[in-house]
């Protein structure tokens, strides 16, 4: 019990409770821009949740992704919204990003000639995977369950094949190999935030949530599919693509940002790694 | 104005403690999204409006009514026009057939986010936040729960302004932010970067302003004010909490078929 109370204890240090509200700021500020102002098919509301996450863990990542959601229905002082019954998929998304931070996931991992080329084909691999998964699911073929809307094959490859592009872009031009593992993160967290999100999106709303992805739920329905399966159908479409940039958004701004600052949240050695490693970054001076 | 020198709300509905009126949000929040058919929503959406009515609230409700539209017209459309095996056609227009149990489950799902969102809006039009994080910091919440909300609740406003400050000024620099999807997804980056670093920055001078105020003292806080409680409303906080999720699982198992 003393350990459990510990490891939470850890996560909630002075830092971490200061950081959670501009995180939480950040979530619904910039999640209402894209998705009010700039009326772009993605969410975005989740780069302050993983940030906490992958900074001080599960809890604090869990509770800053519940939070944003609540705050944002209760107190809605940028309009109205219907975000407060996806608090549970912001808290899986959180508690998922702290995994990630314990993993080490989002350490810049300086790399050259095979050590770059190898991660960088190991994402366009996985990505190759996912989409031809998602080229397969019943929601998209199987006629008893889904339906065949044709365009969301051609989709589904010009995606799959613009994301590889863009990740071992990303990894060869930052020379980072941890680009790789940082898509593969955000294409997991994205596919259980859709599974997470279908079952309360169909039984709150309707299947809809007001958004642009809803034109994908209507396709899916024209080609037959039930409520919950075209929910399900357009959360696989649109959350690994959300949840990938916003872990990308999230590895940029943590490259950015010094190592003294990173180095006192709870998971910052994590980010930083050890000197003798070999693949660390640069220690500021003290 | 220090807190404890505001007055102390009055009324039938305003007078209510805080954290029965956070209660009453979330009875209707449970109510209205997990009671199945309409009575669920009807009732929660007709308390609701007696809520406002009663606080003098109910101009101010029908905005958060209007923030609603974009998602009660997707709700319409997508339920009566493309509803699952569906096949009582209200009319046949070429490609298009609404159907009557598209229409229902639409009006149905409609009532829900309306019910729901007027829930929250008149908690959020009649109660003053402090008062509420004092409250529930009095009931052990803890000094760090209060500060993140409310915290939270400052920093928006803020970063809504240093957002809007951030667009023009790239505006300015020749963003484009109306052109077509590509040209609007460019114009993320020039706009997350200076918003959000901006507010990371601050982290480290807040952390050493808390800590040098104490904030991880142990021990609680004296709070002056003090809101009037009363064993009537204790006891209707946990009725109406233990009542609603009793009623949602009645609804849910199919026991109770209300209409």
């Amino acid at each position: 019990m003393g350990l459990l109370r510990r490891w939470v204890a850890r996560q909630f240090t002075t830092r971490v409770i200061v950081l959670m509200p501009v995180a939480i700021a950040i979530n619904i500020v910039l999640g209402y821009t894209v998705q009010s102002v700039l009326k772009l098919p993605i969410y975005v509301d989740s780069i302050g949740t993983i940030l906490v996450g992958v900074l001080a863990g599960p809890l604090a990542g869990a509770l800053t992704g519940i939070l944003s959601n609540l705050i944002w229905q209760y107190a809605p002082i940028i309009g109205g919204s219907n975000i407060g019954p996806f608090a549970v998929t912001a808290g899986v998304i959180g508690f998922m990003a702290g995994i990630w931070g314990y993993l080490g996931v989002f350490r810049s991992r300086p790399a050259t000639g095979l050590r770059l080329a190898v991660p960088a084909a190991i994402a366009v691999a996985v990505i190759a995977v996912l989409a031809a998964r998602m080229y397969t699911i019943p929601q998209y073929t199987d006629p008893n369950v889904g339906g065949y809307p044709s365009w969301v094959y051609a989709a589904i490859v010009a995606i799959g094949v613009v994301a590889a592009v863009a990740v071992a872009g990303f990894i060869y031009v930052r020379r980072d190999a941890a680009g790789a593992w940082v898509a593969v993160a955000g294409a997991l967290t994205g596919i259980v935030a859709a599974i997470v999100s279908a079952p309360i999106a169909a039984v709150v709303y309707g299947g809809v949530t007001g958004s642009g992805t809803d034109v994908i739920v209507a396709a899916l329905r024209q080609g037959g599919a039930d409520v919950y399966n075209s929910s399900l159908g357009q959360g696989l479409f649109s959350d690994p693509i959300d949840k990938t940039i916003t872990c990308f958004v999230v590895f940029v701004i943590l490259s950015g940002m010094s190592t003294r600052f990173l180095a006192r949240f709870p998971l910052g050695e994590r980010l930083i790694g050890r000197a003798e490693d070999g693949d660390s970054r640069p220690r500021d001076a003290v | 104005m220090p807190d404890f020198a505001r007055r102390i709300p009055v009324g039938r509905y305003r007078g209510l403690h805080p954290v029965t009126k956070a209660i009453l949000a979330m009875v209707g929040a449970i109510v209205a999204l997990g009671v199945r058919g309409w009575t669920g929503p009807a009732v929660v959406l007709a308390a609701v409006v007696l809520s406002g009515a009663l606080a003098g609230v109910l101009r101010r409700m029908a905005l958060f009514a209007l923030a609603t539209i974009p998602l009660v017209v997707s709700i319409l459309l997508v339920n009566t026009f493309l509803y699952p095996n569906a096949r009582d056609a209200i009319v046949t227009v070429g490609p298009l057939s609404p159907t009557w149990t598209g229409a229902t489950a639409a009006l149905q799902a409609t009532m829900r986010v309306v019910a729901f969102g007027m829930s929250a809006a008149v908690f959020a039009l009649t109660t003053p936040i402090d008062d509420l994080l004092t409250e529930l910091e009095r009931r052990g919440l803890g000094r760090r729960g209060a500060f993140v909300v409310g915290s939270a609740l400052g920093a928006i406003p803020r970063m809504v302004e240093r957002a809007r400050e951030v667009v023009d000024a790239q505006r300015a620099r020749g963003l484009d932010t109306e052109g077509g999807p590509w040209r609007r997804f460019k114009g993320l980056v020039p706009l997350l970067g200076p918003v959000i670093l901006g507010a990371l920055g601050e982290v480290e001078e807040r952390t050493m302003a808390l800590e040098a105020r104490a904030f991880t003292a142990p021990g609680r806080r004296t709070l002056l004010r003090r809101l009037p409680d009363s064993r009537r409303q204790q006891l209707a906080r946990w009725l109406l909490l233990l009542g609603s999720i009793c009623l949602v699982v009645v609804s849910l198992s199919g026991v109770v078929k209300l209409p």
